[in-house]
């Protein structure tokens, strides 16, 4: 009894913060606060709210102030937050337990945890940050947004650093929390900046409460600095390689949802699915190699040319008064735009394939694309009576909604990612 | 009359003028009705009109299912005239309840997302208080159906609650279309049919395909919104309007789409559709064998 009493004050706040946050995740909350509910465990982190928003150099709203908490608890009560709420430290901690042998195997394993926090930290500055997926709120997020129907690998893609933390914590119990994840590592140099502080009365109690206690790497002043050493130098030199990723790319174009800084999105967004979530009309995939290595999982736009058993009787595309997958990224690689906004934002541009297009190559009366586009960006242009599709290049937003309403088959009109997307 | 003398005089020549007198007075012997009301007044223009046609208890019959077909395909206010004035379809919802109408069923295959232009539309507001059922078919709600008198829609998959209904309105709005020139009642019908459907009518001849259909689901009455009229940038708009404030009331959509393309200054020959579904016998589309009853509320 009192066994389990105790299990439950350590243990019962992490439960509920799992089944709390992944029932969010999953879209179960109030139609009403759906999207905020989605955001807001992302939000908590630090590391995604404002180091995201630093590199993103976006003002995002005042869900800003989610992320400061965080940052200063672990300077009075250490690494709390991991300990005591964490549910991806509690799911990890769980599936350790399944490996009864590797209690100790932890210890072989170097401290990278604030290596990787420094390191996002550092290339987020920048303006490219490079690690910001490795967020474990982010991942806990991602895996439980990636459920729903129907169930795709693509779709379930998005869960799949979920599935590389548990298979790592079952293999090495604990390695996750203690020596890999940057959310803790992030705390953990706020907490030994703040131990560093106050040295002359230095009690080593700030590594109290933790399930199995672990002498930290850096426990003195020295080990500690030279962790920000090594962070800054790879930081700066990795970040040089990121921008300069950044600048050699160009080739890998893909229609990227609205608001979307493209050109550094694939860094900016930290995959935790939640605009895939919030699309009404699901068209955001996680990319899966249209956008080069550094984008692999980051959001793409799918309209029907490129969803297989595309299902005529589904009107999807990029509608245009709905802005919701805006309002949910907790990093800034989607910033919270208006409709108004939308309205005068490119995502993609129409193009007529006047080979395969009803009007153009059989003279029929068409028109359906004229009909269905929002924006007015089709200009019929007469030919022997039939009216023939022209797109006005400064009117068409790429929204698809012509390319999904074509009734040509096969599809007579595309829409094509902008130049240097 | 001054078509007809026109159409007389391309007939038979300058020279006939005795002829010209006689033969209006054989050959427009009027085949089809059409009442326009005019007005501001949307319940008592429904009011009217129906009563000029006899009434609802001809069209409703205590117990009966009843089937409407507005244009809601548009995200679009009722002020942008894209879709069927609210005000009518709620007006012919209360009548049809009021003659004991068992069921109302308003099935219509939008365009844009339906919980995108039901509540833009203005209809879900408008059926408060009513049991009309608005809904958006889904697969397993169309059946498919021969078209034997088709020269190229042979099939389509219609909403079952159309064809099942004891009395069937068409009630469009009448706009101005890229592709199909005019929609009025017989383009209406292209929120009738499933998706592909209405695809393939795009691919194999529009026109002729909408004359087609219309020679299959005949509706027991057409009313027309003409309150407003988009003159251009339809199906979709917003367009440049005119104001006719006319509802058009009649049971042959092909007379009810003739005299609505006269709004538009068009003829029925100028709306290929209108002109195929004269040829295949849909309805009466020479405005000449129209009886037209004005009525002003």
């Amino acid at each position: 009894m009192a066994t389990i009493l105790r299990w439950v004050r350590r243990h019962g706040l992490r439960v509920v913060a799992v089944v709390v946050f992944a029932l969010l995740a999953l879209g179960l909350a109030p139609e009403s606060w759906r999207a905020a509910g989605a955001a807001a465990l992302p939000r908590l982190s630090p590391l995604l709210n404002l180091f995201g928003a630093l590199a993103a150099r976006e003002w995002v709203g005042w869900t800003i102030v989610l992320g400061v908490p965080l940052l200063v608890v672990p300077f009075f009560w250490g690494r709390v937050f991991c300990w005591r709420l964490c549910p991806m430290g509690f799911l990890a901690e769980l599936a350790g337990k399944l490996n009864p042998w590797g209690k100790g195997w932890v210890q072989c394993v170097p401290a990278l945890n604030e290596v990787f926090a420094l390191f996002i930290v550092v290339t987020a500055a920048f303006g490219y940050p490079l690690f910001l997926w490795l967020d474990p709120l982010c991942i806990f997020n991602g895996f439980f947004v990636a459920w729903r129907a129907p169930l795709t690998v693509a779709s379930a893609s998005i869960g799949t650093m979920f599935v590389v933390v548990m298979a790592l914590a079952v293999v090495v119990p604990n390695v996750w929390c203690h020596k890999l994840c940057p959310l803790g590592g992030l705390q953990q140099a706020v907490m030994e900046f703040a131990r560093w502080l106050r040295r002359p009365k230095n009690t080593g109690a700030w590594n109290e409460g933790g399930p199995q206690v672990l002498t930290a790497a850096s426990t003195s002043r020295r080990s500690f600095l030279g962790n920000v050493g090594i962070s800054i130098g790879t930081s700066i030199t990795l970040g040089g390689v990121g921008l300069a990723l950044k600048g050699a790319k160009g080739g890998a174009r893909a229609l990227r949802p609205p608001s979307a800084d493209v050109e550094r999105i694939n860094a900016l967004c930290a995959r935790c699915g939640n605009c895939m979530k919030a699309c009404p009309y699901e068209l955001i995939h996680p990319d899966l190699g249209e956008t080069g290595f550094d984008g692999f999982l980051s959001p793409v736009i799918h309209f029907r040319s490129k969803i297989p058993n595309w299902d005529p009787d589904e009107d999807r595309y990029c509608f245009q008064d709905c802005v919701k997958c805006t309002q949910v990224c907790p990093t800034g690689a989607l910033r919270p735009i208006t409709v108004e906004q939308k309205h005068a934002m490119p995502i993609g541009r129409a193009e007529v394939l006047k080979d395969k297009c009803l009007a153009w190559a059989k003279g029929e009366y068409c028109a359906v694309c004229d009909e269905y586009c929002p924006y007015k960006a089709v200009k019929l242009e007469e030919r022997n009576g039939v009216n023939c599709p022209i797109i006005d290049p400064d009117k068409c937003r790429g929204c698809g909604a012509c390319e999904g309403a074509c009734p040509g088959d096969p599809v007579a009109i595309i829409v094509r990612p902008l130049q240097g997307h | 009359m001054k078509s007809i003398k026109r159409r007389v005089f391309l007939k038979v020549g300058a020279t006939a003028a005795m002829a010209a007198a006689v033969v209006p007075v054989q050959a427009a012997e009027p085949v089809s009705t059409v009442v326009v009301v005019h007005g501001e007044d949307i319940p008592k223009m429904i009011a009217a009109g129906i009563a000029k046609m006899g009434g609802w208890e001809k069209f409703v019959k205590p117990g009966a299912k009843v089937a409407l077909k507005p244009n809601l395909a548009w995200k679009s206010t009722p002020e942008q005239g894209g879709n069927t004035h609210p005000a009518i379809v709620r007006e012919v919802v209360l009548a049809a309840e009021a003659a004991k109408a068992k069921q109302v069923l308003i099935p219509e295959n939008t365009c844009q997302p339906e919980k995108e232009t039901f509540p833009t539309s203005g209809i879900l507001e408008a059926l408060k208080g009513t049991k009309a059922k608005l809904y958006r078919p889904k697969r397993a709600d169309y059946v498919e159906v021969d078209v034997p008198k088709g020269k190229i829609c042979r099939k389509a998959k219609v909403s079952r609650d159309l064809i099942e209904a004891d009395c069937l309105i068409n009630m469009p709005v009448a706009k101005h279309h890229g592709g199909a020139t005019l929609t009025i009642s017989m383009k209406n019908w292209m929120g009738a049919v499933d998706n592909n459907t209405r695809r393939s009518w795009h691919r194999d001849g529009l026109h002729q395909c909408i004359a087609d259909f219309s020679t299959y689901l005949k509706p027991h009455l057409v009313i027309v919104d003409a309150t407003r009229i988009m003159l251009d940038h339809g199906p979709q708009g917003p367009g440049k309007l005119a104001h006719p404030h006319e509802i058009i009331f009649s049971t042959d959509p092909a007379a009810a789409d003739a005299y609505a393309a006269s709004l538009f200054n068009k003829t029925p020959q100028d709306v290929p559709h209108i002109k195929l579904a004269g040829e295949l016998g849909v309805g009466c589309i020479d405005l000449a064998k129209i009886k037209i009853e004005r009525v002003e509320v």
